[in-house]
């Protein structure tokens, strides 16, 4: 037997063994070390993102977006803070073993249906799935209800904050303001034209998670970006005329029991849209915002201007000297055979001076002056007063019209286009036109936005002969002209009728009762501050049809506003019938 | 042995400085996110204010208030005087 070794002896290792643990517990640092290496060295910002992702949250602040205000300030969009009422279905309670106190929950109950305007049914039926932890009751609460409901201290409902677009102005100026989406980005109109300006930036802050989950400030300054709020935008709009075209616009389509209207009113001046609306219109506030008259129909239907461009004709001939004021034109007794096809007026209107074709609107009378006229003098005109090109306004959806090139015309086109027909543009492009009228024969580029710096204007016509026109657009105003029932008491103004067929897109030509009343006019004739242009779509053919009896009237109701609220100076001859204390032809103009 | 000990009072003195900024910066910040906070409750309060500005000024309400608590009226065309220069 071997004898018992000492206590040393027994734990002492071979050195073999005691080697190959050393070896061991080197290999094992060794692992250690390199882990570690590649952790701080090569994974580092890898687990340091991973890192801030669970211990941070990083939040958008977002930013106010801007406001929208017509050119004095009215309030036309905003952003309203709206609540959105959530319940955590588990924690709300409303039963309770003691009478009394489920007399109370009883009471809050019926007092929270009837502030989320539910019914007591509806109320237990949302909340009766007790998996559910954030059932939304009500979405766009205002901001006093919300107090009031959370006033009511039940356990399980909160609220959460979220910014809706508000539009004070309804209708009247839906179609310029536009609206925007859920997601706050602009979808039609002035809000989807200027969403990057509106719409600001956004700003971040980096708050930490703490135990609870909740998010904590983290007291850093560098964790924190503010936001940069939206710019507002001052459009050149004036309310009050938008408001006053827009009632009388109303009153005109449905007395004639048209499809829709729309007006555009200008300053003559400065070039600036001072009203831009169209009848019917919809509720931006509301949530089905579909259908055809979402559409700003002032800038993006197109229709043929008729007799509007009749003066637009004369012009030329008159600039060219191919005719006088006094030149004699006979119109006939009946239509007149042109090239195959016949040229009607309205009335026969026989032998009559240049200056009464514009005054009667005798189509045969526009088509006999343009014969004397060249095609491309008169395609070079009308596009110099802005036809077949964008007026420059930049409203989302707006068309140019149609200008069919000169080289393309035949001679009925020639003469079919001295009075508006075979081409087409919207209505803003005609209002545009008339400027040239009101400002000694130089184009307005128009604006809808305010700027401070003004554009420059183009000379069209030659004050001459823009004097001549505009003394022969006053005539139309006169009782035997088209446009007897635009005038303005006290004021003279100037403007001329349209009056066109609609196309009959099912059996092709022209419809035989489907018309479009136009008025394009200007005032005050002596200084001329604002033009408008009205258009009247399809009314019933027997309750009236011309443009002149249409969109005269609110011509006449809107400029008398104008002429009061800009201070306007009279000019008119009724002036004279005021001092004799005498009526004027209030009846004859209104709507 | 003596610069160690300054040098060792300095470090502790710089320690608890450190510390202190540390601390005032997180008040501050607080005080920040509470500030930017009540910013956007006056911004809230101020947009309702407009709106409320806005539906009170409207033209209607104008005129209903002139029509019937001042008795006005728009003026005929006998009424309305022009002064001609």
């Amino acid at each position: 037997m071997n004898k018992i070794k000492s206590r040393r002896e027994y734990f002492e290792l071979s050195r073999a063994r005691r080697r190959i643990v050393l070896i061991f517990m080197l290999g094992m640092f060794l692992v250690l070390f390199a882990q570690s290496v590649k952790l701080a060295g090569f994974e580092k910002d890898k687990l340091q993102k991973e890192s801030r992702q669970r211990q941070h949250r990083e939040l958008d602040l977002l930013p106010y977006r801007g406001k929208i205000l017509d050119r004095n300030g009215s309030l036309l969009a905003e952003s309203t803070p709206v609540y959105s009422i959530m319940a955590d279905a588990a924690l709300v309670n409303f039963k309770d073993d003691d009478p009394i106190k489920q007399a109370k929950l009883n009471k809050k109950k019926k007092q929270l249906a009837s502030l989320l305007k539910l019914s007591i049914r509806d109320l237990d039926k949302k909340l009766k799935n007790k998996k559910r932890r954030d059932t939304s009751l009500r979405k766009n609460i205002a901001p006093n209800t919300k107090i009031k409901i959370l006033e009511l201290k039940i356990s399980g409902i909160s609220s959460n904050k979220v910014y809706k677009r508000f539009y004070p102005e309804n209708g009247p100026v839906a179609h310029i303001v536009g609206f925007t989406g859920s997601n706050g980005v602009g979808q039609e109109g002035i809000e989807m034209l200027m969403n990057e300006s509106l719409a600001g930036k956004k700003g971040k802050i980096m708050k930490i998670i703490d135990g609870k989950k909740t998010p904590r400030v983290i007291g850093e300054f560098q964790s924190i970006k503010l936001p940069k709020d939206g710019t507002d935008i001052k459009l050149t709009i004036d309310l009050r005329l938008q408001n006053e075209a827009y009632n009388a616009l109303q009153k005109a389509v449905e007395k004639y029991e048209a499809i829709s209207g729309s007006a555009v009113l200008l300053d003559a001046k400065t070039g600036e849209v001072l009203a831009m609306t169209n009848y019917p219109s919809f509720n931006p506030n509301g949530y089905n915002k579909v259908g055809d008259f979402i559409k700003n129909r002032a800038v993006t239907d197109v229709f043929e201007p008729g007799s509007t461009m009749k003066p637009i004709s004369l012009a030329v001939a008159l600039e060219r000297k191919a005719v006088t004021i006094n030149t004699m034109i006979d119109t006939g007794k009946g239509p007149y055979r042109y090239q195959g096809k016949y040229i009607r007026d309205t009335h026969a209107h026989g032998e009559i001076a240049v200056k009464d074709v514009i005054k009667v609107s005798s189509n045969i009378g526009s088509a006999k002056i343009s014969e004397k006229i060249s095609s491309i003098n008169l395609a070079t005109m009308y596009e110099k007063f802005g036809y077949g090109i964008k007026t420059g306004i930049n409203f989302p959806g707006e068309v140019s019209g149609t200008l069919r090139k000169h080289t393309k015309w035949k001679k009925i086109d020639h003469s079919r286009a001295s009075y508006g027909y075979g081409m087409n543009s919207t209505l803003i492009q005609t209002a545009q036109a008339y400027t040239v009228f009101a400002n000694d024969g130089k184009l307005k580029p128009i604006s809808l936005i305010k700027e401070d710096d003004s554009k420059i204007s183009k000379r069209v016509l030659s004050p001459k002969t823009t004097r001549t026109i505009l003394t022969i657009l006053e005539s139309v105003t006169d009782d035997e002209g088209t446009g007897s029932k635009a005038r303005v008491y006290g004021y003279r103004v100037a403007g001329k009728t349209g009056t066109t067929k609609k196309v009959d897109e099912i059996n092709g030509g022209y419809s035989k009762d489907k018309y479009i009343g136009t008025f394009v006019g200007l005032g005050p004739v002596s200084n001329p501050r604002f033009v408008m242009a009205i258009m009247i779509d399809e009314p019933i053919k027997k309750k009236g049809y011309y443009g002149g009896t249409l969109a005269g009237p609110v011509f006449s109701h809107v400029m008398s506003k104008a002429f009061e609220w800009y201070s306007i100076d009279a000019d008119g001859s009724e002036l004279e019938d005021i001092e004799n204390k005498k009526e004027g032809y209030a009846d004859k103009t209104k709507l | 042995m003596k610069l160690n000990l300054i040098l060792f009072v300095v470090l502790i003195v710089c320690a608890l400085t450190t510390v202190n900024f540390k601390h005032l910066t997180r008040n501050n910040f607080a005080e920040l996110d509470a500030q930017s906070k009540e910013t956007l409750e006056l911004k809230d309060q101020q947009t309702m204010l407009r709106i409320e500005e806005s539906s009170e000024s409207r033209i209607e309400i104008i005129e209903k208030t002139a029509k019937h608590k001042l008795n006005m009226h728009i003026p005929t065309q006998k009424e309305k005087k022009f002064i001609i220069r």
